[in-house]
């Protein structure tokens, strides 16, 4: 029997980069709210400078929940799921926001409206076969006041290439307009990415430093950036990486109005006969407890949101919470790119010490992202940021490709990697994703976790609109790479991403109610007080990080309750 | 009974916030381990001799034997790895089998030169015994990387020698920018992560 709690206003489920966030408008306006995590506290005494904690063995990630939940994995509607490899994200207070590179991009304004403005540039039969690609239910203009929220609130540095229209080629001039500068200037350039900046406008491109949610000088209280070459999968040990766990989360504690209760584990969102949530179940420390609240935010992650309503399942929802027309789990995909296997790797014949700074100091082009150039011809939609940076830890520095120059082992290859572990680096791409009929998230019919509850099957397949599109991109990068002095570059074929940190769907954002679970503010079509937070309601991703947009949409999810608070709530 | 709002979570998040703050290097301590090992005298000796030819000690600087790659497998596989110590102990003795069949000789007694056609045989797919040759190599190979690169707090990397091969210049806790120039690698920062005297492999 489930210990019954003290009744919510509000019930978070998962503290993590999304319900981080929202917890701050929340506490704020006044709410009670019980954030409810699977993780605990990070100490920052334990993010260590170690390659084999942080990258090898994986240890700043490795928490229970997520290892003993991860989901499986097939690449056609008839093949058996697999799983392969590790969960991605992390539970904690903070979740991956911990962890993560901190690349904080807003999307731009064509990713909001990609099926009209295909069609209307190439017409219909540009549109990918087979995917279920909408437009979404806001555009770019309605989300730039959160995108400064976000960008404000957490510190967020980088160089604006478009202020109100205006433009500064210093910046990204691509971008949509921003009502301001970056609270911060961007991370600072290294002779590297200098020269890669300039290979960029000798090829007639537009180089810029991209945004990072790291601050580059003292901001709100935490001091700027050290650049010592630990940041991908590692926590910050000075508190420069703007996590939730040190930013909103800690603003939002301070208005008393936030309760968390950590470690706990949320196995089911409970319904009334009405169909209305009316609170959470979880497990702490081996007993079940049921948290009672007017409305429920879930903001897990994109395999664990579409998971949890799918498991739900109660008198009113005998599919699964919010599932009546059948759209969790619909309309999945993850970023191709480099986490899609199409790496670019190149060797110079020079050094060019990339050991220290973080994988968000860097020089980015954004002339082949999205509709920025025309693609007449291509047989593609959607395009790719190419992003080149610095950290590389020696272990990985060791294990380079040897590009058909030396042999693996031996006397031989000792040579070659004492000439160049400080010459190659592998560039970042992140190509434009569509949803499919056939690429969705269910419940695995064979695969259970510890609990005795399926995990997570993410069906995906091969796309080819995604496949040329990286393609493309890849043979760019290589001329970028040749055009900066390279001496050899590989490209990997692309396969397309299995389990991703950026993953998006299963409960898409849409004003259908036939084809989105959410509504245009982030609210079920069919419970009305239940929210959805996470990169699970976005409905394309971008030729960049989701994360920014994930805070931008869940701090306007949680205004919009503040403001509805008596219709949502009822 | 409700849970107390006032326990754990509060408590540890004063933690964080108190901890952010530059930690210097020999503050980072984890609590001293006795090592432990996990092979047999006859398995170390087939792994001491597997790494010693994939990176040989030459004019350059110790190979990966030297440089403790071999004890930080054995060390790796009594506790990260322990999961995996069936399979490795099972490849060694493959190799070794394999050898004996190729050149009368344990693996151990080769010549360095039927050393390395051993290697190759298994490298490359050929050779017999093996459940799969080719990925107990390729095993073999990274976990010698793991113990040649890694901090060695984990037993490998002696004396910095794997850092100063590729010349990477060691962890800092602050990098200036002068120290991200291309044209001149930092000088060598000969420091572990959890201060030199928790180098425990030893």
């Amino acid at each position: 029997m489930a210990i019954s709690l003290k009744p919510v206003d509000v019930a978070v489920i998962g503290l993590g980069a999304a319900g981080g966030i929202a917890v701050l408008p929340l506490a704020q306006a006044g709410l009670k709210i019980a954030g409810i995590e699977a993780g605990g506290w990070m100490d920052a005494r334990t993010f260590r400078p170690d390659e084999i904690h942080n990258n090898v063995r994986g240890l700043v990630t490795s928490v229970p929940k997520t290892k003993s939940e991860v989901p499986t994995v097939r690449d056609s509607p008839s093949a058996v799921a697999r799983r392969v490899g590790n969960h991605p994200m992390m539970n904690a207070i903070g979740g991956t926001s911990i962890h993560y590179w901190a690349q904080s991009w807003r999307l731009k304004p064509w990713d909001f409206r990609t099926r009209s403005e295909t069609v209307k540039r190439y017409g219909a039969g540009a549109i990918p076969a087979g995917s279920t690609l909408e437009d979404w239910p806001l555009t770019y203009d309605e989300l730039e006041r959160y995108y400064d929220q976000v960008e404000y609130e957490i510190g967020v540095s980088g160089k604006a290439g478009n202020i109100q229209g205006r433009i500064d080629p210093a910046g990204n001039i691509f971008e949509g307009p921003r009502q301001r500068e970056y609270p911060m200037p961007p991370l600072r350039a290294t002779e590297f990415t200098d020269r890669m900046a300039q290979a960029a406008h000798e090829l007639g491109w537009h180089p810029f430093r991209p945004p990072a949610a790291i601050n580059t000088q003292p901001y709100q209280g935490r001091p700027g950036c050290a650049y010592h070459g630990f940041c991908g999968t590692g926590g910050c040990h000075i508190g420069a990486k703007n996590s939730t766990a040190i930013t909103t989360i800690p603003a939002a504690l301070k208005t008393k109005n936030l309760t968390i209760f950590d470690r706990a584990q949320v196995t089911r969102i409970a319904a009334g006969d009405d169909g209305r949530v009316t609170g959470v179940n979880y497990l702490r420390e081996g007993k079940e407890y049921f948290q009672p609240a007017r409305v429920v935010l879930l903001a897990s992650y994109t395999y664990e949101n579409s998971r949890l309503l799918l498991l739900s399942k109660s008198k009113a929802w005998p599919n699964g919470l919010s599932n009546n027309h059948g759209q969790v789990g619909k309309h999945y995909f993850a970023h191709w790119g480099t986490q899609g296997g199409g790496a670019v790797v190149a060797l110079f014949p020079f050094d060019i010490n990339v050991f220290y700074g973080l994988p968000a100091q860097g020089t980015a082009v954004d002339d082949f992202g999205d509709d920025s150039f025309d693609h007449t011809g291509l047989g593609f939609i959607g395009g790719t940021t190419l992003h080149v940076h610095t950290e590389l830890h020696p272990i990985e520095a060791a294990a380079m490709n040897t590009f058909g120059r030396a042999p693996g082992w031996g006397a031989r290859w000792k040579a070659f990697v004492r000439q160049n572990a400080a010459r190659w680096t592998a560039a970042y791409l992140q190509t434009s994703t569509f949803p499919y009929e056939t690429t969705f998230l269910d419940l695995d019919p064979q695969v259970r976790d510890p609990l005795a509850d399926p995990v997570c099957r993410v069906t995906t397949s091969p796309r080819e609109n995604e496949r040329r599109s990286v393609e493309y991109a890849q043979n760019k990068m290589e001329q970028w790479f040749r055009a900066a002095g390279a001496i050899e570059v590989i490209k990997a074929p692309p396969t397309g991403p299995a389990l991703s940190t950026h993953a998006y769907g299963g409960t898409r954002m849409g004003d259908n109610p036939e084809t989105n679970v959410a509504d245009r503010w982030g609210f079920s079509h069919e419970a009305p007080n239940l929210g959805i937070l996470g990169a699970s309601v976005m409905g394309t991703s971008g030729a960049r990080n989701p994360t920014l947009t994930v805070q931008a949409l869940a701090w306007r999810t949680a205004e919009h309750l503040v403001k509805s608070w008596k219709t949502i709530a009822g | 009974m409700q849970p107390d709002d006032q326990d754990a979570p509060q408590l540890s998040r004063r933690t964080v916030l108190a901890s952010a703050t530059l930690v210097p290097v020999a503050a980072l301590t984890a609590a001293a381990q006795a090592p432990s090992t996990a092979l047999s005298t006859t398995e170390r000796q087939i792994l001491d001799a597997f790494v010693d030819r994939l990176v040989p000690a030459d004019e350059l600087g110790p190979g990966a034997l030297a440089c403790g790659a071999a004890n930080y497998i054995d060390l790796a596989l009594a506790d990260a790895l322990a999961g995996e110590k069936a399979t490795l102990a099972e490849g060694l003795a493959a190799v070794d089998a394999f050898a004996r069949t190729q050149h009368g000789m344990p693996f151990p007694q080769l010549t360095p030169d039927q050393k390395d056609a051993v290697l190759t045989e298994i490298d490359e797919g050929r050779a017999t015994g093996f459940t799969n040759p080719r990925a107990f190599f390729a095993r073999v190979r990274r976990l010698t990387l793991e113990g040649m690169f890694s901090d060695p707090y984990y037993g490998g990397n002696k004396n910095f020698a794997g850092w100063d091969l590729i010349r990477y210049p060691g962890p800092r806790l602050a990098v200036a920018p002068e120290e991200q120039k291309m044209s001149a690698l930092p000088k060598p920062l000969h420091q572990s992560a959890y201060g030199s005297k928790f180098n425990h492999g030893h």
